[in-house]
């Protein structure tokens, strides 16, 4: 886990929507297996970082690079490409295809599917009996699990993942930080996750940091024992 | 710049000096039009003007369909049909029955009456509950193939494929003839814009949005779409009366299919949802094919074409939106900010205690086909209640509430509200009977301001105007403690697609809150807030409950927050009831630690 070898780099990146700025000189590093967990109140900026990342936001300042490659101006489709997965928040599934159709369509290989559905199954076994179910016709919590599943198919060397516990039963959650756990230590994949779930974020990351008006305002270890209290400080009013 | 654009958005709610009214600002303009019109026919030669004056006639029938398609999201095939209709009008009275002023004004009459009553059926089929959006399109895709066949059909009466023509009408001078189409146009224009920009006009936008939404805050929408339908029919059939008495000529090609598509390519290219960019675009369109047909007879063709293609793929707002923006950056002005009501507190509205149990549910049941995903669901809800619904994600919660708010999901059961029989009804029916649904993703409406969206929910309790938005918008107080304490107070100018998913959230609950409903349905009203703002809105929750006695009921799945503001707790499990009882007996019961909580939520109890 050699923080040395950067997976992800956002180096003074500023970014928003026509000319407003909603991120403003953010920089931060992902290492390869290391999990970052980025907190912070509502609208501060936290989904449209990941949204600048994943390229669906243009970048108005700064440089962002993935291993070492600038990839700055690339459009989503090419930065998926370099094994980036991304779980949004808000429902992104197609509802009209059915649970495997949307899996198949996060795969860079179709024919492993039954292999890595063997191992989601663990994560997820609800799913084990709903293969052939049109997706629009799961609950919420469903999908959103669904979300994270499809960006886990694709054996990604990032995974992006915007709120995932929104919604989801405690129990789910539980699960849920168990698998990306144990995904890291077998896969070695890197994530940066965004959360408002403070309990989830400092189990699964290695390192916090909390945006404020779109700006980094505080960061540290999760380890530290004083973590929760300083993120709680920042979330509170 | 961006700065400056910041600086003055946030600055303009604070000095607000109030803007002048709209319908000032549209006289002045109104006022510009008719000088330029009035001037126009001196200076341009004869067929130019020519050519004008039919623009103008075509460019307020474009004026409708930008109503019915760029604000109200309806695509329609069919406004040249309503044309059609007042020009057979005009000239099948003037040929078989009489020429003359009281001919005139009947033969108008009857076009227009008529234009409506088809608007009306075509409305009617097209809108009816549940219709989707395509259906309404090929309908009125099909309405002018068959007028198109019925004038065929219709002999020496109708003149067939050929037309009529030379029957006698005024044969005025082009001035006046300009005059009066330039003027029917400017009065149309005027008021089209005036009624857009009112609270009934955000309306349609917000139907255009989300149609969904709107029935849940009960707003009747296939009756908007009809009415709406029915008066473009109307404004249409008069442009298409004084375009056939200025010509002289009718042909089964003014109700054809053919001018239907042309002007979705008017206004496209013009700027959809503008009102003046497919008025003007209309008329410049028209007149430069008019002259490229002269001099370029097949060529043109392919021009409008190309021209199309570009601004479809460059432009996708169309041109005047993007004209209006390189003009503003060339004078270095920065838009005017949207006004912003002024915020006010309803006085809280005297709730009838009828002494009838709000909701009382008796062994509903809703399957997908084979799947049975409720199954006999029993219970009911008291005034001043606070219910929360907890269960593993699946076990149909969600599927529960839609069967409560909408009559046509349940498979089985009865669901009774304050002693009344929920029949078949559609959501904005059980709005009435005082349900207020929160959807679980916040359903809002994109393309409006947070103050419009607000404005929205108010619908099923206030007059709405046709021709001007209220500066002032009255909340009931919880509604109006949200939206202050969510920030939303600061930001209602801001179009709702750029706020945060938390604030999507709050301004949902708040619209639901808007309603002023006396049975309250939430689908996880908090999911993606912070835990401050969760604790905020749990005591907005529990005023409403404990002081104005309303029924709440919560799915959630914080069992924290359920345990600091429940009443009485319900557990399901796949599709049925499992427990259902107080706090203290569900909350920490072994079968919801068994089925749901997880150890997590064990080692947090423990801790704390």
């Amino acid at each position: 886990m050699s923080a040395s070898e950067k997976v992800l780099a956002v180096e003074g990146v500023s970014s928003g929507y026509g000319a407003a700025t909603v991120v403003r000189n953010v920089n931060l590093s992902v290492g390869k297996g290391e999990i970052v967990a980025l907190l912070g109140k509502n609208g501060m900026g936290k989904s449209t970082l990941l949204k600048t990342i994943m390229g669906y936001l243009p970048v108005q300042q700064g440089v962002i690079s993935l291993r070492q490659q600038n990839v700055t101006r690339e459009p989503p489709h090419r930065i998926a490409g370099r094994g980036v997965a991304y779980s949004p928040q808000a429902e992104a599934i197609f509802h009209d295809l059915t649970v495997r159709e949307n899996l198949v369509l996060g795969m860079p290989d179709p024919r492993r599917f039954d292999e890595e559905f063997a191992r989601l199954c663990e994560v997820f076994p609800f799913m084990k009996d709903r293969l052939a179910q049109r997706a629009g016709t799961l609950s919420g919590g469903e999908q959103k699990m669904l979300i994270l599943a499809r960006a886990l198919m694709a054996r990604p060397n990032l995974i992006l993942i915007d709120e995932i516990t929104e919604g989801l039963q405690p129990s789910v959650i539980d699960r849920l930080g168990s698998a990306l756990l144990d995904e890291r230590d077998n896969t070695g994949v890197s994530i940066f996750l965004v959360e408002q779930h403070i309990q989830f974020a400092l189990r699964v990351a290695d390192r916090w940091a909390v945006l404020k008006l779109g700006e980094i305002d505080d960061a540290g270890e999760c380890a530290a024992p004083s973590a929760a209290a300083r993120i709680a400080n920042h979330l509170a009013v | 710049m961006t700065e400056e654009t910041l600086a003055s958005a946030k600055t303009a709610p604070a000095t607000s000096a109030r803007p002048r009214p709209e319908w000032q600002r549209v006289l002045r303009w109104g006022g510009l039009a008719v000088a330029l019109l009035a001037v126009a026919p001196f200076v341009l030669d004869t067929y130019t003007v020519n050519i004008l004056i039919r623009a103008l006639f075509l460019a307020a029938l474009a004026l409708t369909v930008d109503i019915l398609w760029g604000y109200t999201g309806v695509l329609t095939f069919g406004q040249s049909a309503f044309f059609g209709i007042g020009a057979y009008a005009c000239a099948l009275v003037f040929t078989h029955y009489g020429f003359g002023p009281d001919w005139a004004v009947l033969a108008l009459v009857a076009g227009v009456v008529a234009a409506m009553a088809v608007g009306a059926l075509i409305g009617w089929l097209a809108f009816y509950h549940g219709a989707s959006p395509l259906y309404a399109s090929i309908v009125t895709l099909a309405l002018p193939i068959v007028l198109t066949q019925v004038v065929f059909a219709g002999g020496r009466y109708t003149g067939s494929s050929s037309g009529l023509s030379g029957f006698p009408t005024y044969y005025w001078d082009l001035e006046t003839w300009f005059w009066v189409a330039g003027g029917f146009l400017t009065v149309v224009t005027c008021l089209a814009v005036l009624f857009v920009r009112s609270d009934m006009g955000r309306v349609l936008v917000a139907i255009r949005e989300n149609e969904m939404r709107c029935a849940y805050l009960g707003i009747p929408v296939p009756r908007i779409k009809i009415l709406v339908m029915t008066a473009m029919a109307g404004v249409g059939a008069v442009a298409g009366f004084g375009y056939a008495a200025f010509t002289n000529v009718v042909a089964p090609e003014l109700t054809g299919f053919l001018l239907g598509t042309e002007l979705l390519i008017w206004v496209a290219l013009g700027g959809r949802g503008t009102i003046i960019g497919p008025v003007l675009g209309t008329v410049a369109i028209d007149v430069t094919s008019s002259y490229l047909s002269g001099s370029l007879p097949f060529v043109w063709k392919l021009l409008i074409g190309f021209a199309f293609v570009a601004v479809i793929v460059a432009l996708p707002q169309g041109l005047l939106p993007e004209l209006g923006k390189a003009l503003r950056r060339l004078l270095r002005q920065t838009p005017p900010p949207s006004p912003v009501p002024e915020l006010r507190e309803k006085p809280p509205s005297n709730i009838v205690d009828h002494g009838r149990t709000p909701l009382f549910v008796e062994g509903v049941a809703r399957n997908f086909g084979s799947l049975q995903v409720l199954q006999g669901i029993d219970f009911s809800a008291r005034r001043g209640e606070l219910l929360s619904l907890v269960g593993p994600n699946g076990a149909g919660k969600t599927t529960l509430i839609r069967c409560l708010a909408d009559g046509m999901e349940r498979s089985g059961g009865k669901v009774t509200i304050f002693g009344r029989e929920l029949g078949r009804w559609p959501p904005e029916k059980c709005v009435a009977l005082g349900i207020g649904r929160k959807f679980q993703a916040a359903s809002i409406f994109e393309t409006l301001t947070v103050a419009e969206c607000l404005r929205i929910a108010r619908f099923r309790l206030e007059r709405f105007s046709v021709w001007s938005a209220s500066p002032i918008l009255d909340l009931p107080e919880a509604a109006l403690r949200i939206v202050k304490e969510t920030g939303l107070a600061d930001r209602l100018d801001i179009e709702v697609r750029y706020l945060s998913h938390g604030q999507k959230q709050a301004l949902d609950l708040a619209m639901v809150l808007a309603l002023e409903p006396t049975i309250v349905l939430l689908d996880e009203p908090t999911a993606g807030l912070t835990k401050t703002e969760r604790e905020r809105i749990g005591g907005i929750l529990t005023s409403l409950v404990e002081r104005d006695r309303l029924s709440v009921l919560l799915v959630e799945h914080d069992l924290d927050f359920v345990r600091q503001i429940s009443s009485r707790v319900i557990v399901m499990h796949q599709g049925k009831i499992v427990l259902d009882g107080s706090v203290a007996e569900v909350v920490d019961s072994e079968l919801v630690r068994e089925i749901y909580a997880g150890s997590g939520h064990e080692a947090a109890g423990v801790e704390t």
